[in-house]
């Protein structure tokens, strides 16, 4: 299988290098891999997740997503790779004026669909995140495990090849959380998609096989 | 109510430049037409010893562009009131020849007194009078009130400009979470600033529509009724159809440069 993820000698830093977060890490993710990161607060886990949807360049090292060398690639080629990525962030990031199901289409927006497949697309994925009869509401008007399947449903309505998910369950309720996962493994398995989680704690009920990395003193290990 | 504050906190600023923009295109037209009276109304007085065609005035000075020779039987009919016929005959000998000159523009006094040395350069030249003394004081009059009126017109276009920056400023506040979230899904600039664009287009038509109505009251009510001559005369040049399209085109280029220059402070790649 192909590596969706490459990363070598890999150091992400804040401040134009002052502030290291990670030092030469190496590590590969194969195409329909699951993986946790874990690591504890302030470790760098969202930071290497920044890295991957090019939110943060390389501050020495490689890191490569889909072939594409992040330390270099142009404008254009991130926002085309970004349409090919599946981001679940801890806030949300909604856009509070747009109705629910705008939200979940944005995606398909961006990738210039027609408004009958975005209307058909939405309809399925707030079924499948039980908020059907939310569409047309706002994302201020429901809880925050409700905003988070919103979320998912976004990250899903293209059918990505990555899932970048940055504490996806952190704040919310047992059922939420239940439906988020249970979102993310049938992603990975029936599509064959890459699932990245960082969490600082991995569900004690998940039925996929997956892989392992922690962060710790700004080095990313493998877990075995 | 919020939507309204928004809108007019964006179009009254672009409202007031484009007001400076049409008032300083009526402006120039008024006054390029009271210009133009003043030109043709002004010549100065050259003496000659011998007949002088324009072509050699031209020669001398590149702003001359008519001479007309005063008739000298004319002249003569009132000097030789009560003399013999030999004596007038003498006295028409002796008279040199005068030119009444007109000037292709309405000259600063600097370039009368070039033109005056420049003619008086030739041996031919007795004397010229330029009238510089009433001269000087319509144009420095005309000069002062020009300079006035644009100083007060890019003040007010400065001050506009602050104000429209400032709405930039919350307008970047107000669309930052929207556009930083369709940037992280690979939203093309375009698409990321439609809303604004969409936005900021409707205002410039709006500001478009209420500055030429403004003016088409003036042209049509206020400015007949005013009595005010320079007004009354110029009443066809105050506002011309093509402003319209002067004012729309001014807008939108303040329009683009306030959405790109949102836009592109709202980049979101660390390094």
């Amino acid at each position: 299988m192909s590596n969706v993820i490459q990363a070598s000698q890999l150091t992400l830093a804040y401040d134009n290098g002052e502030k290291e977060i990670i030092r030469n890490a190496s590590f590969n993710i194969k195409k329909g891999e699951f993986v946790f990161i874990t690591g504890p607060s302030g470790s760098g886990k969202s930071t290497l997740l920044k890295a991957l949807y090019g939110q943060l360049k390389p501050t020495n090292g490689s890191l490569v997503v889909g072939g594409n060398d992040l330390a270099n690639i142009r404008r254009s080629k991130l926002q085309e790779l970004r349409t090919h990525m599946g981001i679940i962030f801890q806030d949300y990031k909604l856009v509070n004026e747009w109705t629910v199901e705008k939200n979940v289409v944005l995606p398909l927006m961006i990738a210039g669909y027609s408004n009958e497949i975005q209307e058909t697309q939405a309809r399925r994925l707030l079924k499948h995140v039980k908020l059907s009869e939310h569409a047309n509401k706002y994302p201020l008007e429901l809880s925050g495990g409700e905003q988070q399947r919103v979320g998912v449903a976004r990250a899903l309505s293209k059918n990505p090849v990555v899932i970048l998910a940055d504490e996806p369950t952190g704040n919310l309720d047992d059922y939420s959380s239940n439906v988020i996962w249970d979102l993310m493994e049938n992603a990975c398995q029936q599509l064959d998609t890459t699932v990245l989680v960082v969490t600082h704690k991995i569900p004690t009920i998940f039925s996929l096989p997956y892989r392992h990395f922690i962060i710790e003193s700004k080095g990313v290990y493998e877990v075995h | 109510m919020k939507f309204i504050k928004n809108h007019l906190m964006f179009i009254l600023p672009l409202m007031a430049i484009l007001l400076g923009v049409e008032f300083y295109l009526v402006f120039d037209r008024t006054t390029n037409s009271y210009e133009k009276t003043l030109t043709e109304g002004y010549t100065m007085l050259v003496v000659t010893k011998k007949p002088v065609k324009l072509g050699s005035f031209q020669s001398l000075n590149k702003h001359i562009i008519t001479s007309k020779q005063i008739e000298r039987s004319n002249i003569i009919s009132e000097v030789a009131k009560g003399m013999s016929e030999s004596n007038s005959k003498a006295v028409l000998a002796a008279l040199p020849y005068f030119y009444n000159l007109g000037l292709d523009s309405f000259l600063h006094t600097s370039e009368l007194a070039k033109i005056k040395k420049d003619l008086e350069s030739n041996a031919n030249v007795k004397r010229v009078e330029t009238f510089g003394s009433s001269y000087n004081s319509s144009y420095r009059l005309f000069a002062f009130i020009k300079l006035i009126l644009k100083i007060f017109i890019v003040f007010m276009a400065v001050v506009s400009l602050f104000l429209i920056i400032k709405q930039m400023e919350i307008w970047k506040y107000a669309h930052k979470e929207r556009m930083q979230v369709m940037e992280i899904f690979g939203a093309p600039l375009m698409l990321r600033s439609g809303v604004l664009f969409r936005v900021a287009f409707v205002d410039a038509i709006f500001a478009t529509i209420f500055v030429s109505a403004i003016f088409f009251y003036i042209k049509f009510y206020w400015a007949a009724q005013s009595g005010i001559d320079l007004l009354v005369e110029n009443q066809e040049v105050l506002f011309k159809t093509e402003d319209i399209a002067i004012l729309f085109v001014s807008a939108v280029v303040i329009v683009i440069v306030a959405v790109y220059s949102v836009v592109f402070s709202n980049k979101g790649v660390q390094e």
